[in-house]
């Protein structure tokens, strides 16, 4: 992408027009996210930097935030405002608990589907394969109108039951869009050979195709968990108290008024994204290079 | 291995469906913030009884009328907005309370009689009233300080923005006093086509001037910022500013519109005699006083008003809270008190109105 | 393998003796069954937990039972008068018996559902039905209009018209700002209440900026990220899948932050002197929070199937384009930019499908003029609980997105669709 030595100077500026372009855009995306992690160790209740902040003095930093969100802060430090709970850990828990069991149930609905889509002569293929995709498509405002609605009627409404269903809905379309893909891959003579050398259709279906779409899988309940753990809307139509999550917790927050805590909460889940960004990236690497596929 | 996998998983989610459900103890669901930690030091920490569960929730009644309506109620005691709690208690959402297990006032008088306004209905057990009010902070306006609601819709004589929030209630209502009519016409005209044209002309005045808020925090933050010259705001937000944060607001109590808010118990409540028993006890005078301590909303009960002005300073500070009362008697003959049956027939069409106005 | 030798001009035989065709056939059906084998469980949860829902969704925003059910004499009674006349006594005796008759929820109910033809309704039944006990027999009409005088008021009785069919359109009219009269007529509601012709527009306008935002933004990124050096390129990425898997609330609290009055933006241009602290930008809670939030949240689906697209596009044709003259940005324009318009029309599908049906961020940041048609929806599920126009509304959506879906289906496939 360098200029070429010969480039005029228009061409020049055009480059470097556009690189400038392409850096802001980049800058963008990310800035607002990268904003909030110091503003999280902000000493003062303030979402603005303060000049001690500014000038790097350590006073104008410290976790106070953090320990308010992990419900360890001394009575007589809280205001009334920011009345102490454990409300950040509980809807963590929450969340989590919500999201393995819908990723688990998605995951396993997802990869049947997959698996049976990928095979040859399949009827009605398309269709079916865009209503796996369509709960990505339909506004989750829909969606959760209509599971209302719905879920009323047979007692799932704010129980825990409902939720990991719905979620499981969430997810589903993302497993069987990413275990697809690998299979599109899959080289079926891999499978032949095995069977000419003598395995067992089953004992060549764990040995052979599993570990090749296990990348695909696991990159898909990746997706599934993500998708659970930051849903709201279906928790603000189906939840009940006791499914109140980290999102329902920072939706209230947010609603009523942003404080600090809801920042060193952001910083945490920025730090979890990165997490799960750098892992899925691994697992692409990992998939390439079992099926041969070269970087190119 | 899949039959495996699913039972594990089905054997999770029933287990965990069932915590929570087992101990008994009391769901009390009111609103957040400040409001909610003056009733946990009011009415929980003198609680003696079975362990209470605060749980947040917005309002509304959809989730109320789903969990009775599908047998699966999770929540005992409810704090509920006026016109909710006609409409709950019409569709039968909410048990029906012995209105002789409450405590009467010292003076003997039964709590029905003790209370400011009428009791609607036999869902209700007394709360608070909080109102809807102008204020401004010292100093924004040279001479003349504004004093009336008519003030607040004047923007020559008192420049600068105005805060509003982004539904008509309380509004519509501010808006006809400051054009002019009586305080007790105020229902009457507002009944009339004529009447809503009037208020919305009134609104007109204001409208390029206003800047739209929704969260309770937010009028606070847009006067002190300097970003509206004046606001409305609930009138517990600017008591708090004041007494807890030392802020100089100035409420501008003319005109302010008084809402009620009561409790309720739900029906078919999991611990409805728990349930019973906490709002006999939250609705003792003692305890409907001591709310006052932590925030300025005003209890409903006249004997709770009774004890706290002869127990000045209340406040938790140690200041006077009576002059942050929304229901003394030196406000009242300017207050107008909200009429949620009105609300319940013509609100829908009113915030439709409102929305189309507030977009133009 | 082997086929056993057959009779010139028979059928082909299997090693058993089975005709190879029918042999064929059933191995081929046998795979079929087995795909569908694997296919069905996750269809079957599917349809029981997705379609069906949805599709409660269709009949709540039609049903119109309740009134027919708790009066079903008073609109027999309606249908007999000629609707400009006082009512007579038969409907007031008609009204009489079926409120006597009727179940105190459902009247309550009824009150409700009554009130979104004309305000009023509701507190006229409640009263009704509360005083119906002081009422000892005909003649009704004098009774009940003692009870309140607005039954005196032909405008109620004539909003009946609107109530009188178990299925109604009555939701997807007012969903467009219009309604029945008593007739059923269509007619234009009141001019000062029309609000959702406008937000269907807004929503409309809101995705289309969002959309060409997008793809403004992201077409010089993709380009970038197409061209450069892998391993370049992989960190470049980075920067842009890091949005896309974080949090979308914690998303929208940065660009609080970020935007709002006293937030960062508007401190640094106040404090380097470029904006007097008069004239702070609301760039917050209101149409442009909307929008710039948006496009922030959606650019990373225009991005990334652009820069597919561009990913396959040899570097050979350009410089072919410039060795036979052509400049480069002509060579740009004719022969680069034609190739990569199928990653520009699905990106730009995939953002105006995602962004009409958005309800999170505009509630958040939308303030008095950037809330979209799914703020109503979730306004009417969850607050003023008219739940058959929320229904209504929900389907127009349902079926725009659903088209959409279709045409993008049609242009890039479904199965195509790749994570990352």
């Amino acid at each position: 992408m360098a200029l070429p030595l010969y480039a005029t100077p228009g061409q020049r500026i055009w480059h470097y027009l556009y690189l400038t372009v392409c850096a802001l855009v980049l800058f963008f995306l990310v800035s607002p996210l990268i904003v909030v992690i110091p503003l999280s160790f902000n000493s003062a209740p303030f979402l603005h930097f303060t000049p001690e902040m500014l000038t790097l003095d350590p006073d104008g930093y410290s976790t106070v935030w953090y320990k308010s969100l992990f419900g360890m802060c001394d009575a007589e430090g809280a205001s009334l405002w920011t009345s102490c709970t454990d409300k950040w850990k509980v809807g963590a828990f929450n969340s989590f608990m919500i999201a393995v069991m819908s990723t688990m149930l998605a995951t396993t609905l997802g990869t049947l589907a997959a698996l049976g889509l990928s095979r040859d002569h399949v009827p009605f293929r398309r269709a079916i394969m865009g209503l796996m995709i369509s709960p990505l498509i339909v506004p989750l405002i829909i969606t959760a109108s209509g599971m209302f609605f719905f879920f009323a009627k047979v007692n799932l409404v704010s129980t825990l039951p409902g939720i990991v269903l719905a979620h499981t809905i969430l997810g589903l379309p993302f497993v069987v869009i990413t275990v697809t893909s690998t299979l599109v891959g899959f080289d079926n003579t891999l499978m032949k050979a095995a069977a000419t050398l003598g395995g067992s259709p089953i004992y060549n279906f764990f040995k052979i195709q599993i570990p090749l779409v296990a990348p695909g899988v696991i990159s898909g309940a990746l997706f599934a968990f993500i998708t659970s753990f930051d849903e709201i809307v279906i928790i603000l139509f189906i939840g009940g108290p006791d499914q109140h999550t980290l999102p329902w917790q920072m939706w209230s927050g947010v609603r009523e008024e942003i404080s600090p805590t809801i920042l060193a909460a952001a910083t945490i889940l920025v730090l979890l994204s990165i997490v799960l960004l750098t892992t899925l990236e691994l697992l692409r690497r990992r998939s390439e290079r079992l099926r041969g596929i070269s970087p190119a | 291995m899949r039959n495996y996998v699913l039972t594990t998983l089905l054997s999770t989610v029933v287990a965990v469906g069932m915590i929570g459900t087992a101990q008994a103890e009391v769901n009390v669901v009111t609103w957040g913030g400040a409001y909610a930690v003056s009733q946990q030091k009011a009415y929980g920490d003198t609680w003696k009884g079975e362990k209470i569960n605060w749980i947040n929730y917005n309002g509304g009644l959809g989730e109320i009328r789903t969990q009775v309506e599908s047998g699966a109620v999770t929540w005992d005691v409810v704090d509920v907005l006026p016109d909710q709690v006609r409409t709950g208690c019409d569709e039968g959402l909410f048990e029906s309370l012995d209105r002789d297990m409450f405590a009467p006032a010292p003076d003997g008088t039964p709590m029905d009689k003790d209370t400011m306004n009428k009791v609607p209905n036999d869902c209700v057990a007394p709360n608070i009233f909080w109102s809807y009010l102008a204020f401004y902070e010292e100093g924004t306006f040279k001479g003349e300080q504004p004093s009336t609601i008519a003030d607040f819709f004047d923007v020559k004589k008192f420049p600068g923005k105005r805060g509003i929030h982004t539904w008509p209630n309380a509004l519509i209502e501010m808006a006809l006093l400051a054009d002019g009519v009586p305080i007790d016409k105020v229902y009457e005209v507002m009944s009339t086509d004529k009447g809503i044209d009037r208020a919305f002309a009134k609104l007109d005045q204001i409208k390029e001037h206003a800047v739209f808020w929704s969260a309770g925090s937010k009028p606070i933050e847009l006067v002190k910022s300097g970003e509206t010259s004046m606001s409305l705001a609930y009138n517990g937000r600017v008591g708090a500013a004041v007494l807890n944060e030392g802020e100089k607001l100035v409420p501008i109590w003319d005109g302010q519109v008084v809402e009620e808010q009561w409790w309720v118990v739900m029906k078919g409540a999991p611990n409805v005699e728990a349930a019973k028993k906490f709002l006999v006890h939250a609705t003792a005078p003692q305890q409907q006083a001591a709310q006052a301590k932590w925030i300025s909303y005003g209890p409903m009960r006249k004997s709770a008003l009774d004890l706290i002005k002869a127990n000045e300073p209340w406040h938790h500070k140690g200041v006077n809270i009576m002059p942050h009362m929304p229901t003394r008697e030196e406000v009242l003959p300017r207050s107008i008190f909200a009429d949620p049956a009105w609300w319940a027939d013509y609100g829908g069409e009113i915030s439709e109105r409102y929305t189309a106005w507030m977009s133009q | 393998m082997s086929t056993s030798p057959a009779k010139p001009g028979g059928p082909v035989l299997t090693a058993d003796g089975t005709p190879l065709k029918t042999s064929l056939e059933r191995s081929l059906k046998l795979s079929k069954l087995r795909a569908l084998g694997l296919i069905l469980p996750p269809l079957v949860f599917l349809v029981i937990l997705f379609v069906i829902p949805i599709g409660s969704l269709l009949t709540r925003s039609i049903d119109d039972g309740l009134s027919n059910k708790v009066l079903p004499k008073t609109l027999a009674a309606f249908e007999r008068w000629d609707k400009t006349s006082e009512p007579d006594e038969a409907m007031f005796e008609a009204l009489y018996l079926d409120m006597t008759a009727a179940d105190r929820l459902d009247l309550s109910k009824l009150g409700t559902r009554m009130n979104y033809e004309k305000s009023g309704w509701r507190s006229l039944l409640k009263i009704t039905a509360r005083g119906l006990n002081r009422i000892d027999g005909p003649p009704y009409k004098p009774a009940i209009l003692q009870l309140n005088k607005r039954w005196g008021d032909i405008k109620f009785w004539q909003s009946l018209g609107a109530m009188k069919d178990p299925v109604t359109l009555g939701y997807y009219l007012k969903a467009v700002d219009l309604k029945y009269d008593g007739n059923k007529n269509v007619m234009r509601v009141k001019k000062h209440n029309r609000i959702y012709q406008m937000l269907w527009w807004r929503t409309f306008l809101v995705s289309t900026i969002v959309t060409i935002g997008c793809l403004v933004l992201a077409y010089p990124v993709a380009h970038l990220l197409a061209t450069l050096p892998l391993r370049l390129s992989n960190l470049l990425m980075i920067c842009v899948l890091m949005p896309f898997w974080t949090s979308l609330l914690v998303r929208i609290v940065s660009w609080m932050v970020m935007l709002q009055q006293n937030g960062v933006v508007n401190d640094s241009l106040v404090s380097l002197g470029m904006l007097h602290d008069e004239n702070r930008l609301a760039m917050m809670y209101n149409f442009t929070g909307t929008v710039i939030v948006m496009t922030q949240i959606l650019l990373p689906f225009m991005i990334l199937p652009i820069y597919s697209v561009m990913k396959t596009i040899p570097p050979s044709y350009m410089k072919a384009a410039q060795n036979l003259g052509a400049t480069p940005s002509l060579a740009f324009i004719k022969v680069y930019m034609p190739q990569t318009v199928p990653g520009v029309g699905a990106g730009c599908i995939l953002v105006f499908i995602v962004a009409i049906g958005y309800y999170i961020t505009p509630e958040l940041v939308g303030g008095k003029d950037g809330r979209l048609i799914g703020n109503l929806i979730a306004y009417h599920m969850q607050n003023s609980l008219n739940w058959g126009l929320a229904a209504a509304m929900g389907t127009i959506l349902l079926v725009a997105i659903l088209t959409l879906y279709w045409v993008y289906d049609k242009l890039v496939g479904v199965d195509n669709m790749k994570m990352s």
